[in-house]
């Protein structure tokens, strides 16, 4: 399903004459440094292509002869078709005993090329640069310091009066087209072929024996793979053959796949897990998709809330602007495990199901709140406050993928960010009930009981509801208000009863309140404004006459409603009645 | 032949993809191996070969993602030393060297119908099983009439109606993989008639089973195309095209 899916991608995109996906037998590849020659094969110099895009220097993309995977201890016996990495084409550096050897498979590839290669003026040009050992001069040139000092190096060559790199020549380009799996697999696959029907397609074909690889978290791994004699082969089947793929169809799922994991727009870090997103067909749903999780942008710090805006607009269309709303939608979450690439989810549904459960999210999220707070909170911001120490390294790890889960599911929230909240809350005693801390819980409880009905919950609302049957709800407003006295009787106070009693008054409220109600007789002696001292007698009064008892304990949800009730009526102060 | 049909439920289940079968990821319903397994698991005897026609979907499908030590290795045989008993290597896999942590994205709290029938070999049709022992008869007679006279599809059809009633099984039937235990019963479907998901769509190609006929020590598998109609999955050999 999940390759279908992928390989679907590949054939909606290539079908398309505007988008630049790789053709098969070609993929999309960086060339950090280009070896300039002149047609004789004459040294000229090192170009390097790399330019500075954010903190990161990126090699400039070129559509070269597919690479092929290799690994073990013998993979310097592979080398790809005209380019390939420092190693290979110059054997440098000279300390590691990996590149002589590389450097020999390389030139031992050239001596072996395809006589359809040789008419072209390109690559005559490379075979006259390593016969005239020009090569030295190519390693003397001070440019090469650079090439050894990038963290990857990928080189080909490029003739002085061409634009592109001589892999990318007409000829050359044409001769891979024709030749699609094969010219570079005939150094490699001694071995014979096997033959089979793909899983895929249902089709006849030529098996996959390995897979290609997919860059990851600055790593390359394998989506499909199998490695020998550790427990995976079966019924007398080893590597790829164990899942009969065939060649073209392993082509086009991985190029769909590394396509969504290099697109800017398609693709979403939540947690640790890389995640991609796509539609059958285009829509602005599967462009605008990552708006609704990611942090806004620097320098455009609106777009996110635009978006999510016109999904709350949607909803008579009941999709997503004017997407077709039975349009199939996917979501695929992965990330790495040891050398594999492992599911972390996969979500199927049409764009009107997934529209509509995000919309569901944003307004479970709705809370109350100061103007300078962001209006939507993007999934890290919420999990991110919900962490040791803020910290985002300190996200759980299975939680991001659970909580995104319930988004897309529609379901409830986690247990654990319920518990991670109160736990945060009650370790941060600065903020404690944050904005988005609290509209976590709101959204968590309200969810939680939409699925579990509960005649005794009454659904929390966005603002203070003084009306709320719940006794956290109601404890918390009075601990809000207790706070508000202490404040206003001593201004500038180091530590308030926030800091010293919340954990206490929210997880078993009967040992500190009596305490702290004793306490307020003294903070409002001290008030000099006597109406002042009404109003809060009044409000007390009015709090008090809605609890019927200080409970020993609250649970986990009455502590959540306790959170809230203690917002709620924090922001009640701050917000002048109107 | 009679069609039988089993309701068999579990926690949880995992019919490995195989492209995915690393970093394991099921598929989404049942595949007709696995139900095959389950009639088998309650009733096998080598006069029999079990076909799954329909594969029923009660509970939503959903998902759940584990992360769990599994081994990394399979026993192999033992070499001519172990055989001997003479002091060598020994023959057990040590699971701290093996281990490896893998993710797996597995079915939550599954219900299937199951339905299937068997085919009958008749004895002589029957493949010679390795037996040491030639059968031993009393006189011709016995051997030419009588014994061989039970040798019936009713009486196997009696056998696993009796067995599934009671819930007898060989070994415990599984969704998919051995740690995920299942329970079953036998149901008529015109007493309890099952309320199936809503669901209408392609699944893609999906695994039927594996051809031993074709190839006992390596055999090829056999794919079919999915189809989840109204919460149901026809996967009648004789109507479905199955390639291989």
């Amino acid at each position: 399903m999940i390759l279908q899916a992928l390989k679907e991608y590949y054939d909606r995109k290539a079908a398309d004459p505007e988008s630049d996906i790789a053709p098969e037998g070609f993929e999309k590849k960086e060339l950090q440094f280009l070896i300039v020659i002149d047609a004789k094969g004459n040294f000229l110099n090192i170009e390097d292509t790399r330019e500075r895009i954010g903190k990161r220097l990126v090699g400039k993309s070129f559509l070269l002869p597919r690479s092929v995977g290799r690994s073990g201890n013998k993979s310097y016996e592979t080398t790809f078709l005209l380019w390939d990495h420092i190693g290979y084409l110059l054997g440098q550096p000279i300390g590691d005993p990996k590149s002589s050897k590389q450097h020999q498979t390389w030139l031992a590839a050239l001596s072996r090329l395809d006589s359809g290669l040789l008419t072209d003026v390109g690559v005559n040009a490379i075979i006259e640069f390593y016969n005239n050992n020009e090569l030295e001069r190519a390693i003397a040139s001070p440019q090469l310091k650079e090439c050894l000092k990038a963290p990857q190096c990928n080189m080909s060559f490029r003739l002085i009066s061409d634009m592109c790199p001589v892999p990318c020549r007409s000829k050359v380009q044409e001769f891979v087209r024709n030749n699609t799996t094969r010219i570079i697999d005939k150094e490699v696959s001694e071995e014979k072929e096997q033959t089979g029907i793909c899983l895929i397609t249902g089709e006849f074909g030529v098996i996959a024996r390995t897979h290609s690889r997919t860059p990851i978290n600055k790593d390359t791994k394998c989506l499909v793979g199998f490695q020998k004699n550790s427990g995976y082969d079966s019924y007398g089947k080893e590597q790829g053959y164990n899942a009969p793929i065939s060649k073209s169809t392993e082509f086009t799922y991985v190029t769909g796949l590394n396509t969504l994991l290099k697109s800017s727009s398609q693709r979403l870090l939540i947690g640790d897990a890389s995640t991609i997103f796509w539609s059958e067909k285009p829509s602005s749903f599967e462009s605008d998709f990552s708006f609704f999780f990611k942090e806004p942008e620097k320098d455009n710090p609106d777009i996110g809330t635009e978006k999510i805006k016109a999904l709350f607009e949607s909803v008579n269309s009941g999709a997503y602007r004017d997407d077709d709303s039975t349009s199939r939608f996917y979501i695929l979450g992965l990330s790495p495990n040891a050398a594999r690439i492992s599911v972390r989810f996969w979500h199927v549904g049409t764009i009107a199901e997934f529209a509509g459960r995000i919309r569901q999210h944003f307004e479970d999220f709705a809370i109350i709140k100061l103007s300078r707070e962001p209006e939507y909170y993007s999934l890290w911001r919420t999990l991110v406050n919900i962490a040791v120490q803020d910290e985002s390294e300190n996200i759980p790890p299975n939680l991001a993928g659970d909580f995104m889960r319930a988004i897309l599911n529609g379901t409830p929230y986690p247990a654990t960010s319920l518990q991670a909240v109160i736990r945060r809350i009650g370790s941060d005693t600065e903020n404690r009930v944050k904005p988005v801390r609290a509209a976590l819980i709101k959204a968590y409880l309200n969810r939680y009981h939409r699925f579990y009905p509960n005649k005794n919950h009454k659904e929390v609302t966005m603002e203070l509801d003084v009306s709320q049957p719940s006794i956290g709800y109601q404890l918390g407003r009075l601990f809000a208000t207790l706070e508000k006295i202490q404040e206003e009787a001593n201004p500038g106070i180091n530590a308030t009863i926030r800091e010293r009693f919340y954990g206490a008054a929210c997880a078993t409220p009967v040992t500190v309140f009596a305490n702290l109600l004793r306490l307020k007789n003294h903070h409002l002696a001290k008030l000099e404004n006597r109406g002042r001292v009404v109003n809060f007698e009044r409000m007390l009064g009015d709090i008090v006459s809605k609890i019927t008892d200080f409970p020993a304990h609250l649970d986990l949800h009455e502590q959540g409603r306790f959170a809230i009730g203690y917002y709620h009526q924090r922001q009640a102060f701050f917000i002048k009645k109107e | 032949m009679h069609n039988w049909c089993l309701e068999v439920w579990g926690d949880y289940a995992c019919f490995t993809r195989p492209e995915m079968k690393v970093e394991r990821v099921s598929y989404d319903v049942m595949t007709p191996s696995a139900a095959r397994a389950i009639f088998e698991a309650i009733l096998w005897k080598p006069a029999i070969k079990w076909n799954v026609t329909r594969i029923e979907v009660l509970n939503p499908i959903r998902w759940i993602s584990v992360r769990r030590n599994e081994v990394g290795g399979i026993v192999t045989n033992p070499t001519a030393r172990q055989m001997a008993g003479e002091s060598s290597e020994p023959l057990g896999i040590f699971i701290e060297e093996k281990r490896q942590q893998r993710a797996g994205l597995f079915l939550r709290d599954v219900r299937y119908r199951i339905h299937g029938y068997f085919e009958f070999t008749p004895p002589e049709k029957r493949k010679a099983n390795n037996l040491l022992l030639s059968e031993v008869w009393a006189d011709d007679q016995e051997n030419a009439e009588i014994v061989r006279l039970d040798e019936i599809e009713a009486k196997y059809a009696a056998m696993f109606e009796r067995r599934a009633k009671k819930g007898q099984c060989f070994h415990r039937p599984y969704l998919g993989c051995r740690e995920f235990a299942c329970d079953f019963r036998l149901v008529d479907e015109d007493l309890e008639p099952a309320k199936l998901i809503n669901e209408t769509r392609d699944l893609g190609y999906m695994l039927y089973d594996m051809d031993f006929e074709r190839n006992i020590k390596s055999p090829p598998p056999l794919f079919f195309r999915a189809e989840i109609k109204d919460g149901g999955i026809n996967t009648d050999r004789r109507e479905v095209e199955v390639r291989g």
